[in-house]
């Protein structure tokens, strides 16, 4: 027993040496990587893409299940969107509320027979709309699919340009959202595959016309704790992935990508349980295998705001789901790994989605069940559990800090002092309790996903809070 | 397992941890640091910037006039900034009269000096950021640097010097970028470098035509779409002549052009390129007919109603039915026509403008001959629709379960 709790406390602690280590060159990857984008940006003009006949064409596709209570908000915020070139498609992925006929009444919809050519399976159509106010949209309304990729599938066959953008009916896209990210595929001397923006929280910020009039941080702990989630994985991890053109997801919420390519790649996969991080693997497998030289960059400016759960209860699913999503395209990738055929992607992304993404949770909680066994048993000196304990705590601490400096530097919406004060409080409480509890619902995730329990489960929405202002 | 809890004892886990502890506190007191001496440093940079743009605005006149000298602009760097922000702002939309007021206040206050000593003699982003910032200048002596830009090594240096040469916007500073791009001495992304001779060939088309001559492949096509996006009537001379070029990318182009000229020069070859061989060729050859429909271009459209591909078709439909006092006619000329096809692409445009019920009114109270027409459209109409579907509500149904051809 006794030497069995000495590997295991050896093992956690090589483990999270290492994995320290990773996120440390992550965070310095990220400060230099965002300090460049910074000083490309003034050389850059964005507004040589608002007049430009050559600006790509973007397609927004806007999957909507049951949205009646956002819709009209997130479409009025997307037509009002700045970019010459925008068609925005909205698919009704067979709602049982009014999202549908709030569209018709707000947007003034007509059946329409536009040419619909269904080169991506998908749940069967049953009738186009365009709308009277504003000949860019355009409603697809489908049988239910059952997966967000199913009415992305819908949509992307009706996309016409070469790109398309995805995102939620729940999000609001700042108004240069798309400009930025144009600006990326416009000037890139390599080919964009696609383009990730940063997601943001919505949660507690005050929206008028489709736009965010207002950012705060929320009140709710548990929301406040997803900002500085938010703001890590995106300023940080996918910053310094991005920088090494490893980027391994490009968010659900708010992605650009080549249509061409996801096409060829057959669109999103309908059983995915992650179906974002799947294109994005997919995407790079079929690159890799056909030798292009490719970018996918994320850029930090471009933003979408969008809700996030508002209970324990919710957000233990949502973890849950995203857990289930990795392990199902590690498991599916898992051809890819250490072949030098699939170059850093293979060799070095995914090794380390496997041992410090996946089995985190497995290791973290195994890990400190023996360490706190072998201190209760005697065998770990407590004066060392303790200063592990604290350097555990505070190098997180660091990490998350580092990651509020990210968001001071690049684009800093929240601009009071209270706001930022709080922030940094949280980073305080993340990682006892909340970290333990995240870990504990992944591990949930990966087990639900070992028994064979993929079902899609439906997120609870709210309306957004709107002001006069 | 003793082996791993030797080499842990060597390793000194307790002394790393400790090592480990101080250098995460240090990191976080670093940062906590950093976010609020940098809060600070803002807020009194926003303090003085305000008060020299206040400073500026209070004697724009005399400092624009060149009556008060702004000589201490050339030593305080922020001073600078803030006088060279105003300018540039007030030189994007300054009127052909002002512009050289502006320029010169440019070279009094020594910005443009800087600015062109910085892009000689800089690197990275200072050189990149002085390059565009010169092309804002808009200033004639601003553009052999920014050609020497084009010489650099890296990308985004030469990304940078085509930007400031397109927002130079004179056909002086596009003759640096066509010289390079031609003899394929210069790479940089085509997005970037079509919008900068879009901008600087607007005023001279022209002078595109004779590097249209000399470049070869990809290069030729993109310089015959720029020329398509800033041709007139005055210079469509190669535009003729490009469109029996054997490239389909370049007849495209012209096509496009056509549609800027004036209908006497542009109906005749728009007509050959709507029966091109490529789909995309008839396709630009059709949206520029829809500018013409006044002037001659109703029977080649409703031919192009015809069309195999599907989408030629839809264009075409959406050009007949753009003018709404020619509706009655082109309606009578396709039915005419005799050809369903073309009558159901009319047929569903109108649906899809909302303009159906609208025009069938219009041709029962106008046209003589309305019974034969609305009778036409209905049948037609009824093709699109799939049994027992309610009349007035087209469904997709049938798109997606007999997929259209395109």
């Amino acid at each position: 027993m006794i030497p069995l709790l000495n590997l295991s406390n050896s093992v956690l602690f090589v483990y999270y040496l290492i994995s320290n280590l990773f996120y440390f060159v992550l965070l310095i990857t990220a400060f230099v990587s965002a300090a460049r984008h910074r000083q490309r940006l003034s050389s850059l003009r964005l507004e040589t893409l608002d007049d430009s006949p050559f600006t790509p064409p973007i397609s927004i596709l806007v999957p909507a299940h049951d949205e009646a209570s956002n819709i009209t908000e997130n479409v009025t915020a997307l037509l009002s969107l700045d970019y010459p070139a925008l068609q925005i498609i909205v698919i009704n992925d067979g709602s049982e509320d009014e999202t549908l006929e709030v569209l018709k009444s707000e947007f003034a919809l007509r059946a329409t027979s536009v040419l619909y050519v269904p080169q991506i399976a998908s749940a069967p159509v049953r009738a186009l709309y365009t709308s009277a106010l504003d000949d860019r949209l355009l409603v697809l309304d489908k049988a239910a699919g059952g997966t967000k990729a199913d009415a992305a599938n819908a949509g992307l066959n009706a996309a016409t340009s070469p790109y398309v953008a995805v995102i939620d009916a729940d999000s609001v896209l700042q108004k240069d959202a798309l400009v930025r990210i144009g600006a990326e595929i416009f000037s890139a001397a390599v080919e964009v595959i696609a383009v990730g923006g940063i997601v943001r929280v919505l949660n507690g910020s005050m929206v008028s016309g489709g736009q965010i009039r207002e950012i705060r941080l929320p009140k709710r702990p548990i929301e406040v704790l997803q900002v500085i989630e938010y703001l890590r994985a995106f300023l940080i991890g996918r910053e310094a992935w991005s920088a090494l053109n490893m980027l391994p997801i490009i968010s659900g919420a708010f992605g650009v990508f080549s249509r061409e390519r996801m096409m060829r790649v057959g669109g999103f996969r309908t059983n995915a349980i992650g179906e974002d991080i799947d294109l994005v693997v997919r995407m790079h497998r079929s690159l890799l295998q056909e030798h292009k030289r490719y970018r996918m960059p994320f850029v930090p400016e471009p933003t979408c705001w969008t809700q996030v759960p508002q209970t324990l209860r919710a957000l233990g699913h949502q973890r849950a789901r995203w857990q289930k999503g990795l392990l199902d395209v590690l498991w599916g990738s898992r051809d890819m790994l250490f072949r030098p055929r699939y170059g850093r992607f293979g060799c070095v992304m995914l090794p380390y989605l496997w041992v410090f993404e996946l089995a985190a949770p497995v290791v973290e909680i195994v890990g400190l069940s023996s360490i706190i066994l072998a201190a209760v048993l005697g065998v770990l000196s407590k004066t060392f559990l303790i200063q592990f304990a604290v350097y555990g705590y505070a190098f997180a601490m660091l990490i998350s800090i580092g990651a509020v400096v990210q968001e001071e530097i690049t684009v800093r919406r929240y601009h009071r002092w209270t706001d930022v004060g709080r922030l940094l409080l949280y980073c305080l409480a993340e990682h006892f309790p909340y970290r333990q509890i995240n870990m504990w619902w992944r591990l949930r995730g990966m087990w639900q996903y070992l028994r064979g329990n993929v079902a899609w489960e439906k997120s609870e929405r709210s309306a957004f809070a709107t002001t006069t202002k | 397992m003793a082996f791993v809890s030797s080499g842990l004892e060597q390793f000194a886990p307790a002394r790393v941890v400790f090592g480990a502890i101080v250098v995460s506190m240090s990191g976080i007191a670093l940062l906590l640091v950093f976010i609020i001496v940098r809060r600070w440093m803002r807020t009194r940079y926003f303090v003085r910037r305000d008060a020299i743009a206040a400073y500026v605005r209070q004697h724009w006149e005399a400092l624009v006039s060149g009556k008060l000298l702004p000589t201490n602009f050339r030593t305080d760097g922020l001073a600078r900034e803030v006088l060279e922000a105003i300018l540039l702002d007030r030189i994007e939309v300054a009127k052909r009269d002002e512009l050289p007021l502006l320029v010169d206040c440019l070279r009094r206050s020594g910005v443009l000096d800087v600015r062109i000593h910085e892009a000689r003699t800089a690197a990275g982003w200072r050189q990149r950021s002085a390059l565009v910032i010169l092309g804002r200048t808009r200033a004639p002596e601003a553009v052999p640097a920014l050609s020497d830009g084009l010489e650099s090594a890296d990308v985004e240096t030469r990304v940078a010097a085509v930007r400031g040469l397109g927002k130079i916007a004179d056909p002086a500073a596009a003759l640096p970028m066509l010289e390079r791009f031609t003899d394929g001495r210069m790479e940089v992304p085509w997005g970037v470098l079509k919008n900068a001779l879009l901008s600087c060939s607007a005023r001279q088309p022209e002078m595109l035509t004779r590097y249209l001559r000399t470049a070869q492949g990809t290069r030729r096509d993109l310089l015959a779409r720029v020329l398509s996006e800033v041709v007139d009537s005055a210079s469509c001379d190669e535009l003729l002549i490009l469109v029996s070029d054997p490239s389909a990318e370049i007849r495209a182009s012209a096509a496009r052009g056509l549609g800027r000229v004036t209908a006497e020069i542009a109906l005749s070859p728009l007509a050959q390129l709507a029966s091109d061989k490529e789909w995309f060729v008839r396709l630009r050859a059709v949206v520029a007919l829809g500018s013409f429909i006044e002037h001659g271009a109703l029977p080649v459209l409703v031919r192009v109603l015809g069309d195999r591909n599907r989408l030629v078709r839809q264009r075409a439909a959406w050009a007949l039915i753009r003018s709404p006092h020619l509706v009655q006619d082109v309606l009578r000329e396709v039915v005419a026509a005799g050809d369903d096809y073309g009558l159901q692409a009319v047929v569903a445009e109108l649906d899809r403008c909302g303009l159906y019920r609208s025009v069938l009114e219009q041709l029962k109270h106008l046209a003589a001959d309305s019974d034969q027409l609305t009778g036409s459209l209905d049948r037609a109409r009824a093709s699109l629709l799939p049994p027992g579907h309610p009349e007035g509500e087209p469904a997709a149904e049938r798109t997606t379960k007999e997929a259209w051809v395109a």
